[in-house]
């Protein structure tokens, strides 16, 4: 590529590394047909009833039967009911969730230390050196997919490849149940043919944008010069470069780092005094301040989130020099921000309190012994 | 108001008296300058809510070549514009004029400015101090003794106490202690001039170092006069007036550790440079954190960052005494610490990895009359 007066040079290949993306099958209705033999051949939907809360919420996941009716996630609750009046839906109990997750995860942890979680239904894996001395990494993708069925009764899809964005498009591309294997030699011609939007971060709008200028597939995009994906698309235009020539460097992070902690909730009926508000608030505070305790972090940006009736929302932050040491200096900030910016004549629907700029509690500084 | 005057001797008091001045203060005629011209000579106001600092110009004074043809007295603002407009005149000199509706006429050889003024009598008064309770400090030492304290105010307002220097005068002497809560300063001296008063006051860091630029080294002494909530330094040609802080400030004497269990003596050049160097590392890390061992005979610093790398500095020292300690604290604490000694090596006194640590002159008589103390960071 040339920038002005420089050059530089093709980016290249790195195929020594062995990646798995371990995506379980619908995930959170798969859970609960397991748990409820009944379910098995229902259209079942996690998401709360439309019928029942008067038509709030989102789907969190559907059952293949259910997505037969055309039902997917992240669609309305209310549209799925259209879509599938006979749908059972199920409201979602992330902790069960949670702990299954951890169990699936045990079973990793048996092959790998290298995880990396996208979600507690789908994770990387990066087996180049793993605990059981394997060199074919098509085997532990095998032994995992079997294991977490015959000790779960759960059915996973996994992409086998020697990048993360090659092995996310393999376990993608055939499901439920699916096991594909994209080796160095095939890579590029698989790539050729595979629909835009199958490239990962290529969503709706970039998918307009692709169909105006007849990108469909890989080999549409292969045409493109890195200089003028850069102009049309700016750094994802670059990443979409070295994506379909099979490139992808990221390395499997073990460590998510949190940014942001937080917890926020929808009333029903609006709120519309300051006692309620601020009684929410402390509560919500001590929440928020006691998950982080838990999780060995402390932060120094509090984020106050509300939602007036007629749905403006709105975000005020504020940020302290340092670390906020209690639930009550979290919910003493969090205050002051609801009596600065709120209007409780409004009426209030949602709130939510975060604290960001995370950091883990490694290191304090030790204060004096300040009385006033 | 009419008078002539040397460019560069009035643009010097101009600019002490913006020492005072803020171009983000929410009364706006504070962002001016008050020019007052009486017989005796030229009196300049700049103030902000906390500090008000006032300069004079004597027509006694040869070099400001002052010449007075009539009194009165004008805002220019903001001064910033003003002092620019003055330092870019062509002459030596220049003439100042007020005519009809606050506007003052700028000339200087061939060169005129018609400025906008405002009514000096918008602008607020300082308060009238009663001269005889004023007592007199020694400016080198008073100089010292804020350079020495004024580094570990806190500069956040949430505890806006600990935003100052804790004075406490009288007795024959002068005590200063400031902390942020992870460190603390701590100086006294003895001033034969201050026997007979008696006064506590927290002055704010900010007053401080502004009191410490219009301070010259050539002045002997300065007169101090403490009223309920005010504090003004007298000089011959320069007032400042600050505000004091209001509250109690936290008892700090039981703070400074009176035991020790390793101690180390060594060059201050030589501890500086090691700091400074591991702090290179540790300022690009996350955390600004350096380890100190002490072990074998063996002073070891250390720094680290997870995306540059690492530092070791072995340390040369002249004695050391004690237990083995590993110690980790923020180096620029240490950093500031150390430029405030004037001797060529200091005594650092530990108890443990968990307790404040002091550093003090090298064979000092005792843990009071100078200390610079500093928290560890606890690791896990």
């Amino acid at each position: 590529m040339e920038y002005s007066l420089l050059k530089f040079k093709e980016p290249k290949r790195r195929t020594d590394r062995k990646i798995l993306h371990i995506d379980m099958d619908a995930f959170y209705a798969s859970v609960e047909i397991r748990e409820n033999e009944k379910l098995r051949h229902l259209p079942v939907i996690i998401g709360p009833d439309p019928r029942e809360n008067g038509g709030h919420g989102v789907v969190a996941t559907a059952s293949y039967v259910a997505r037969q009716y055309g039902v997917h996630s992240a669609m309305s609750a209310e549209e799925a009911l259209r879509k599938c009046p006979e749908g059972i839906f199920i409201r979602p109990n992330f902790e069960r969730y949670r702990q299954i997750s951890h169990q699936i995860h045990d079973i990793f942890k048996e092959y790998t230390s290298v995880i990396q979680p996208l979600a507690l239904d789908e994770a990387y894996l990066d087996v180049t050196h793993n605990r059981i001395n394997e060199k074919s990494a098509i085997k532990i993708g095998r032994q995992i997919q079997y294991e977490i069925y015959d000790k779960l009764q759960l059915t996973s899809s996994v992409g086998v490849s020697y990048n993360k964005f090659l092995a996310k498009v393999a376990s993608d591309y055939h499901k439920p149940a699916g096991f594909t294997v994209i080796t160095p030699d095939q890579a590029e011609i698989f790539l050729l043919d595979l629909p835009i939007e199958a490239f990962i971060g290529v969503g709706t709008k970039t998918k307009e944008k692709m169909v105006e200028l007849e990108i469909k597939t890989g080999r549409d995009l292969l045409a493109w010069t890195q200089v003028e994906l850069a102009a049309t698309f700016g750094k994802f235009g670059r990443t979409l470069y070295k994506r379909v020539r099979g490139i992808d460097d990221r390395p499997v992070v073990t460590h998510h780092v949190r940014k942001s902690l937080g917890k926020e909730k929808t009333y029903i009926h609006e709120m519309k005094t300051d006692k309620e508000i601020l009684g929410q608030l402390q509560k919500m505070s001590q929440d928020v301040y006691a998950s982080l305790k838990k999780d060995g972090l402390h932060g120094k940006t509090v984020v106050l989130k509300y939602r007036y009736r007629n749905f403006d929302t709105y975000t005020r932050r504020k940020t302290c020099f340092e670390y906020i040491a209690s639930d009550s200096e979290l919910f003493l900030h969090v205050m002051n921000l609801w009596r600065e910016f709120g209007d409780v004549t409004r009426g209030v629907r949602l709130l939510g309190v975060t604290i960001s700029t995370l950091d883990p509690i490694y290191y304090e500084n030790i204060p004096l012994d300040l009385h006033m | 108001m009419k008078f002539s005057v040397n460019r560069l001797v009035f643009l010097d008091k101009l600019r002490t008296v913006q020492l005072a001045i803020s171009s983000k203060t929410t009364i706006p005629i504070l962002t001016g300058v008050k020019i007052e011209v009486s017989q005796e000579g030229i009196k300049l106001t700049g103030s902000n809510a906390d500090i008000s600092i006032e300069a004079f110009l004597e027509t006694t004074d040869d070099a400001a070549q002052l010449v007075i043809e009539e009194t009165g007295s004008l805002v220019l603002q903001p001064a910033r514009f003003f002092a620019d407009i003055v330092n870019k005149l062509p002459d030596e000199t220049f003439s100042f004029a007020t005519q009809d509706s606050f506007q003052a006429i700028i000339k200087s050889a061939t060169s005129s400015f018609k400025i906008h003024g405002i009514d000096a009598d918008n602008y607020p008064y300082l308060p009238d101090m009663d001269e005889h309770l004023a007592f007199k400090l020694p400016v080198q030492l008073l100089k010292q003794v804020i350079q020495q304290t004024v580094h570990s105010v806190s500069p956040h307002e949430t505890r806006p106490i600990l935003t100052g220097v804790k004075f406490d005068i009288g007795g024959g002497k002068l005590k200063a202690v400031s902390t942020d809560s992870h460190r603390l300063s701590q100086r006294q001296v003895s001033v034969a001039e201050i026997d007979h008063v008696e006064y506590s006051v927290v002055i704010p860091g900010t007053s401080l170092n502004e009191l410490v630029k219009i301070l010259d080294d050539e002045l002997e002494e300065v007169s101090v006069i403490v009223v309920e909530n005010q504090i003004l330094f007298m000089t011959e040609d320069t007032y400042l007036y600050s505000r004091l802080l209001e509250g109690n400030y936290p008892k700090t004497d039981q703070l400074i550790p009176t035991e020790t269990n390793t101690q180390i003596t060594l060059n201050i050049a030589a501890l500086r440079g090691a700091v400074e160097r591991a702090s290179l590392l540790s300022h690009a890390g996350k955390n600004n954190i350096v380890t100190l061992n002490v072990a074998e005979g063996i002073l070891r610093l250390t720094g680290q960052s997870s995306e540059v790398g690492s530092v070791v500095e072995d340390i040369p020292y002249i004695s050391m005494t004690g237990d083995p300690i590993e110690i980790s604290f923020n180096p620029d604490y240490l950093k500031q610490a150390l430029q405030t000694f004037v001797g060529n090596d200091v005594t650092i006194e530990f108890i443990s990895s968990l307790r404040p640590f002091i550093v003090l002159p090298a064979a000092a008589a005792n843990r009071v009359d100078f200390v610079q103390l500093i928290t560890p960071i606890r690791t896990r």
